[in-house]
């Protein structure tokens, strides 16, 4: 499946520096109190390793705003912003269009015909989903891990998130991942993947509740 | 004082006559004594007592995540001891631990014999201490950062106690800060020549004081939201508030809060490593710049705590996420001039031996781990990704604040001991105290990020079946109880060698080199 922000595209290759620049340093670390030969490394030599830093602050930043714009641009379709713009019109670009209500403690999910599901939202494989997340209470967090995908909802902001629908039918889970209060930890949802043929399968499939 | 000692320059002199301070103190002198080492020494021992209120909450709940579904704690008594572990080892242990060993090192270094101010450093020891009883009679269970408008609506009647707290932390750490400042322009020292340690009192003294002011002010904040002092609110949105207002007025302490106890750790790596190693550090100006680039950088990077929170590909973001990056720069200069000083010479064995070096060396190690992980962090793709609210973020903070912070105190401590108990800890116990702390942290901190990469969300009592969270768990919870166990061989160890240790040495880390051609090789500086 699609990824909403592709952790395997560049952000695996800046995952890929952090662990390399870990090593190195421990290396570097280690070799300094192991090694029989000593040395006194030169000026030049941190003033490179400064702007190796530069080179890398700039590849960061500039991987990380692609790849961030890239989703956002996604929320962007038809509309020049579908953020805070709830007309609708923007929201063509989707196969499905859900309200969300976080609250203490669970998510209300409001589909297009005004039908309200609490803390389980059923979409068809692949479908581009979009989720309009209001709270009405304090600061939560609306999570789905199998889509790779947070964000953190305000009581007086609206944050949009968008997904693409796991092939594979199912059951996965949404979670809140900012503490809200004492029932934090049972403030989830399940993302029910429906395949054509298996409704009735479903108890089976994905995890245990 | 041997000269090698006394020829070292700035940060060299870090040396005290061994004697038994603790063992001389009356009750009196505890409570009320203005004199650097006996303040300096109750803090350190209060800290330690925090330390293990801290850790024992913490091995309670470590004990109730170990495997899915409620043991023993419920929602409520599991937030209550995870917000006072958080709370107690920031607040009561790290800060007050650091600053301490500052108090007790300062004076020497700088040359005063003194401590300025110190009717200050123990108004600001007696208002944590009230502070600390607030919070355990509150026992507020909001978490340590206090989120406006969940903090005011827990249905806890003493709430206002943990608010209340707060504000007096605030004060607490102000005056400290004022106290810091004070004693690091002390000395009299031409420009240029000024202790690397007294570089970092200044400029952490300054950010004590100002970064806590917007801390006091979301105490206070939070205090009259919640007891609804007015009719309009602050930060309760239902009354007119602005939760916005809130997240950027507690991170703008929050971020430096990190630093608060960070810096002074990094003083007492300047300050002992020239004194182990025999020579000066590879550079005083990459030091001298570092700390100044880290005490500006502090505060404004506070909103990438927040990240997730709106459309954040805005401009504002960008430049608090390339800033954050650049941070980046002064703990690399301050990392390579640790290693490129331990590459300058060799290392004497009588280094290679003695228990702070060894925890010196490791804390390097964590500081290099948890900080090479921060630069992803700090980008908003990873973090709006798997990075957010999960275990990846105690990972994190765990390998600054214990790995690094926590044991670079602890390697303070160590070289300390001998000067204020006139006896030497017990090596075997040290090394014992030392393995078991590397290898519990390592597993507890590889185990975070692993279940922080799974998705494992922070904050819950209780958690789902899913594939890997609950190995995640395990592996964190056995680290959790290694370092406990090193922490119960440590205060053994310092109880014990107090009264039956051997009677330290006029110099108790002299410099000693086993092979005598590097003996030759040093360069008697």
């Amino acid at each position: 499946m699609e990824n909403a922000l592709g952790i395997w595209g560049p952000q695996a290759i800046m995952m890929a520096i952090t662990a390399s620049f870990t090593v190195l340093g421990l290396i570097m670390l280690f070799a300094a109190i192991l090694m029989k030969r000593r040395w006194k490394p030169s000026y030049a030599f941190e003033f490179g390793f400064i702007a190796v830093m530069l080179g890398l602050v700039w590849y960061a930043d500039k991987l990380s705003v692609g790849t961030y714009s890239a989703y956002q641009q996604n929320l962007e379709e038809g509309t020049k912003r579908v953020s805070g713009n709830y007309d609708g019109v923007g929201e063509q670009a989707f196969d499905r269009v859900f309200t969300v209500i976080a609250f203490q403690w669970g998510f209300g999910f409001i589909n297009e015909e005004e039908e309200v599901s609490r803390n389980a939202v059923i979409v068809e494989p692949g479908q581009k989903v979009l989720f309009k997340i209001v709270s009405n209470d304090v600061i939560h967090g609306f999570n789905i891990p199998v889509a790779q995908i947070t964000a953190e909802i305000d009581p007086d902001a609206q944050r949009e998130v968008w997904i693409t629908a796991p092939d594979e039918p199912g059951k996965y889970l949404i979670q809140c991942v900012n503490y809200c209060g004492v029932g934090h930890a049972q403030m989830k949802a399940w993302l029910v993947v429906e395949g054509n043929e298996t409704t009735a399968s479903l108890e089976t499939e994905g995890e245990q509740t | 004082m041997s000269d090698a000692i006394k020829n070292h320059g700035p940060g060299m002199l870090a040396h005290w006559t061994p004697e038994n301070i603790v063992g001389e103190t009356s009750i009196g002198d505890i409570l009320f004594s203005n004199d650097y080492r006996k303040i300096a020494l109750k803090g350190i021992f209060t800290a330690f007592i925090m330390l293990a209120l801290g850790g024992f909450f913490a091995l309670a709940f470590r004990s109730e995540l170990t495997v899915p579904g409620v043991q023993f704690l419920g929602a409520k008594v599991y937030m209550t001891l995870m917000t006072l572990h958080g709370m107690v080892m920031v607040f009561g242990f790290l800060i007050p631990l650091v600053v301490s060993i500052l108090y007790f090192m300062l004076p020497k270094v700088m040359g005063t014999e003194k401590l300025y101010w110190s009717g200050l450093a123990q108004l600001s020891y007696w208002t944590l201490i009230v502070a600390a009883v607030l919070l355990v009679i509150g026992r507020p269970d909001f978490t340590w950062t206090a989120y406006a408008p969940m903090s005011f609506r827990t249905g806890n009647p003493y709430l206002w106690m943990g608010h209340v707290a707060i504000i007096l932390v605030a004060i607490s750490e102000f005056l400290a800060g004022a106290v810091l400042f004070r004693n690091g322009i002390s000395g009299n020292f031409k420009w240029g020549e000024l202790p690397l340690m007294g570089w970092a009192a200044t400029t952490v003294g300054l950010l004590f004081m100002i970064s806590v002011l917007p801390l006091g002010f979301a105490g206070y904040g939070l205090l009259s939201d919640g007891l609804h002092w007015a009719q309009t609110a602050f930060f309760d949105p239902s009354r007119g508030g602005s939760i916005e207002r809130f997240l950027y007025i507690f991170w703008s302490y929050g971020h430096p809060a990190v630093y608060l106890p960070f810096v002074p750790a990094i003083a007492v790596i300047y300050t002992i490593m020239p004194r182990l190693l025999g020579h000066k550090m590879w550079s005083y100006w990459s030091g001298v710049v570092a700390f100044i680039l880290l005490a500006l950088g502090a505060m404004p990077i506070g909103p990438h705590h927040f990240q997730p929170v709106h459309t954040i590909s805005g401009g504002y973001e960008r430049f608090v996420q390339i800033l954050t990056m650049l941070v980046f720069i002064p703990s690399v200069l301050h990392v390579f001039n640790w290693i490129s000083t331990l590459f300058m010479a060799p290392i004497p064995a009588s280094a290679r031996r003695a228990i702070p070096f060894k925890f010196m060396v490791m804390s390097i190690a964590f500081i290099i781990y948890g900080g090479a992980t921060a630069f992803l962090n700090a980008q908003i793709a990873p973090d709006s990704d798997f990075i957010h609210n999960t275990y990846w973020i105690p990972a994190h903070f765990h390998a600054m604040f214990v790995g690094f912070t926590a044991q670079m105190a602890i390697a303070g401590f160590y070289y300390l001991y001998p000067y204020f108990t006139g006896r030497m800890f017990n090596q075997a116990m040290g090394n014992w105290h030392f393995w078991l702390w590397q290898i519990g942290l390592f597993l507890k901190i590889t185990g975070m990020g692993v279940a922080g990469y799974i998705y494992f969300p922070r904050w819950v009592y209780d958690y789902l079946d899913m594939p890997g969270w609950m190995e995640a768990q395990i592996v964190i919870t056995i680290g959790g109880y290694m370092v406990g166990a090193g922490f119960l061989i440590f205060i053994f160890n310092v109880a014990w060698s107090a009264r039956w240790g051997k009677t330290a040495a006029a110099d108790p880390w002299p410099l000693e080199m086993d092979d005598p051609a590097a003996q030759t090789a040093q360069p008697a500086e």
